[in-house]
């Protein structure tokens, strides 16, 4: 516990490491967050207020669309969607007031487009969204024109794609569970952003932290010293990969622990029951915005885990700090900026390399197969990364445990 | 105790580092001498089995180190050459790092870690980061940490590189006291190091040892081989090309050579004591030759 505790504390003391924490926070949590939904993401990006002295104050504007949507009853019913319709269609658009740009007239104008094309005015030649002019008293039937969809979707899938009748099957299935009629309040806070926490991005940091976990041992020209002390092979390596994992664990709670705050600052919890069909009409899995985000969580802390220990293997591996991090940027970047060139079927497996997969892939229709069956992609994107970490993690103490050949 | 080397042989490739090296130790000091290159850092890595050799094993009281483990790696202390430190760490914190990888108690490495520092000039300074530190006082970083857990083996790869004399001297009798039951091996190439405090010495060259003995004993070796010859310093020169000449120093016009040699390389050379210095030159000059 000791070593653990010097480990750990001279892994925080380094440089590079804090700076890189401080860095990802700031980019992550400040900007990323804080900044977002007070302006970019539901205030203005220029000014506090307009030129009809609307605030533009993202934390007093979250407040107003929860209010103001409060008014369209909390189940979505055809009812809700023509009540929204009609009050878009009240506004004289030149007052419309400029806090209203993230209010759901963009879920029901996406609505409409899906699922009432026939509502579409051929002689309208100016290219107006339907939610101008189209009639409410025929939007009708949501959710059986959503299942319709889905269908025609899943079908046209299966014929042009390559889907089984037993995957779309397996879909079908899933989007039976989704209770209907959906909970409903102002959606766009949750639709738009508060999963995004974008892990990916979260790798550079994470690979500067811990390349040198092992290689700077030789960089430093401790290793020598290190290998000839008791606890200075198994032990040493063991409570190095502790340490690694933990710093992940550390970083991870900070990055995702502070997102989570602000959203709950700026959100609240108002809406976590909304199901996750409003960021993608036509998503199958019968989930919430809270199980979306624990997924998305879990997705997070599963893909650190994952490349904490894909990073320790390359730094246990090769005694050069530039390759170790070259190398563990690689299993993130190549597959995109060499993904046109791979085969397919490559391309579709470095998907699940941690953190590198979709996060969002639940609101898609992926299926992995294996031993002859059908796994639904999420659950791939975070076993295997969990597996890899696991198996890193003996080869790299195994690699540092050993005599030097030459 | 008995450390037992035995037909110790390293490869790289085509190059031999070390050739089929056997030798016994028992406590005391021994003085690993050798020009650089001659295959030593190799040596000493593979006597504290962080290097696989290609044949030959090390045995402790027989039994093979590469299988001790860290049985072996408890009661053996190593200062290699180019001792690498962490920069932020102070030598206090660096010390109580090593000693916590050492497996030493907290409380005996507190203790442990101010009485090396006091010995070695460094309490001071404990509290100071490495990295500010001069290259004489790295050293003796290195070498607190090598002692810290009273090894029964110290391996002290070029001990006294950047310590000026008065360090060096410190250190001499800091090894000479520490030895006592323990094997001591250190490595340099400043032959008086070793002439200093080793009790055998072992001279190596191109990965071979090529005469080991007590210090009385190597030089007796070239008991009547060195001369002292005074020459006009215009014709030194000539000398030097010809004969092994271990010093020189000026006197006036004139400058007494120091020479090695089989016969009396002048009718005016006169014989004088052999030392250390002189054995290892003579030595060098035959396997040169």
């Amino acid at each position: 516990m000791e070593l653990f505790a010097l480990e750990h504390k001279r892994l925080w003391r380094t440089p590079r490491v804090w700076i890189c924490v401080l860095l990802c926070f700031a980019y992550s949590v400040v900007w990323g967050s804080v900044v977002w939904y007070q302006w970019p993401g539901f205030g203005t990006k220029n000014d506090s207020t307009d030129m009809y002295d609307n605030s533009f104050d993202g934390y007093s504007a979250i407040r107003g669309y929860q209010e103001e949507f409060s008014q369209f009853g909390d189940e979505w019913t055809d009812e809700t969607l023509q009540k929204i319709v009609a009050k878009y269609q009240s506004y004289d658009l030149m007052e419309l007031p400029g806090l209203q740009s993230k209010g759901d007239w963009s879920l029901a104008s996406d609505i409409l487009r899906d699922l009432y094309p026939e509502l579409k005015d051929p002689e309208n030649q100016q290219y107006q969204p339907l939610i101008l002019y189209a009639d409410t008293t025929k939007m009708t039937d949501f959710y059986q024109r959503r299942a319709d969809l889905l269908e025609y979707t899943l079908e046209t899938t299966r014929q042009n794609e390559g889907m089984s009748e037993a995957d779309k099957q397996m879909f079908l299935d899933m989007n039976s569970q989704i209770e209907e009629p959906w909970p409903y309040e102002w959606t766009q806070g949750w639709a738009n952003g508060a999963l995004e926490f974008g892990w990916s991005k979260m790798a550079p940091y994470l690979a500067i932290a811990l390349a040198f976990i092992f290689s700077g041992e030789w960089y430093s020209n401790t290793a020598p010293l290190l290998h000839t002390t008791k606890f200075g092979w198994k032990k040493l390596a063991r409570v190095k990969v502790l340490n690694g994992i933990t710093f992940a664990l550390e970083f991870y709670l900070l990055i995702a622990g502070g997102k989570v705050l602000v959203q709950l600052i700026y959100l609240g919890t108002s809406g976590w029951d909304l199901p996750i069909q409003y960021m993608s009409l036509l998503a199958v899995a019968p989930w919430n915005m809270l199980q979306a985000e624990l997924y998305q969580l879990a997705f997070g802390l599963i893909g650190m885990f994952g490349y904490a220990g894909l990073v320790m293997l390359m730094s246990a591996l090769v005694k050069n700090n530039v390759l170790s991090l070259v190398f563990s940027l690689a299993f993130v970047y190549v597959p995109d900026i060499l993904g046109r060139y791979l085969p397919k079927w490559l391309m579709a497996l470095s998907q699940y390399l941690p953190l590198v997969g979709n996060s969002y892939d639940y609101l898609n229709y992926n299926v992995f197969h294996i031993f002859g069956l059908s796994v639904w992609s999420p659950w791939m994107l975070i076993t295997v990364p969990f597996i890899i970490g696991i198996v890193c993690i003996p080869f790299a103490i195994m690699k540092w445990s050993r005599r030097e050949r030459a | 105790m008995e450390l037992s080397i035995d037909r110790l042989t390293k490869h790289y490739g085509k190059k031999i580092a070390v050739d089929r090296v056997s030798a016994t130790l028992t406590p005391g000091v021994y003085g690993l001498l050798g020009a650089n290159g001659a295959g030593k850092t190799t040596l000493m890595r593979m006597l504290c089995a962080i290097l696989e050799p290609t044949s030959g094993e090390v045995r402790l009281d027989g039994r093979d180190v590469a299988g001790m483990g860290s049985e072996y790696r408890d009661v053996l202390g190593y200062l290699p050459q180019d001792f690498g430190y962490y920069p932020s760490y102070t030598a206090a914190e660096f010390l109580a790092y090593i000693a916590a990888l050492k497996g030493i108690p907290r409380a005996a490495a507190g203790k442990r870690v101010k009485e090396l520092l006091n010995m070695l000039d460094l309490a001071a300074v404990a509290d100071k980061k490495i990295k500010t530190f001069s290259g004489g006082m790295k050293q003796r970083v290195g070498i607190a940490q090598a002692m810290l857990n009273n090894p029964q083996i110290l391996i002290l790869d070029e001990p006294t590189a950047g310590l000026d004399p008065k360090e060096r001297v410190r250190l001499r009798n800091l090894l000479s006291e520490y030895a006592g039951d323990k094997i001591v091996i250190l490595s340099t190439h400043i032959v008086s190091d070793v002439e200093a405090i080793a009790d055998q010495v072992l001279i190596m060259n191109a990965g071979r040892f090529i005469i080991h003995g007590s210090v009385p004993d190597l030089a007796s070796h070239v008991e009547g081989k060195v001369w002292e010859l005074t020459v006009p310093a215009a014709e030194a020169r000539l000398w030097k090309e010809d004969f092994t000449v271990a010093n020189y120093r000026h006197e006036g016009e004139r400058v007494v050579l120091r020479i090695i040699a089989d016969e009396r390389p002048s009718p005016q050379a006169v014989p004088c004591a052999p030392v250390l210095d002189d054995a290892y030159l003579y030595y060098f000059g035959i396997m040169e030759a």
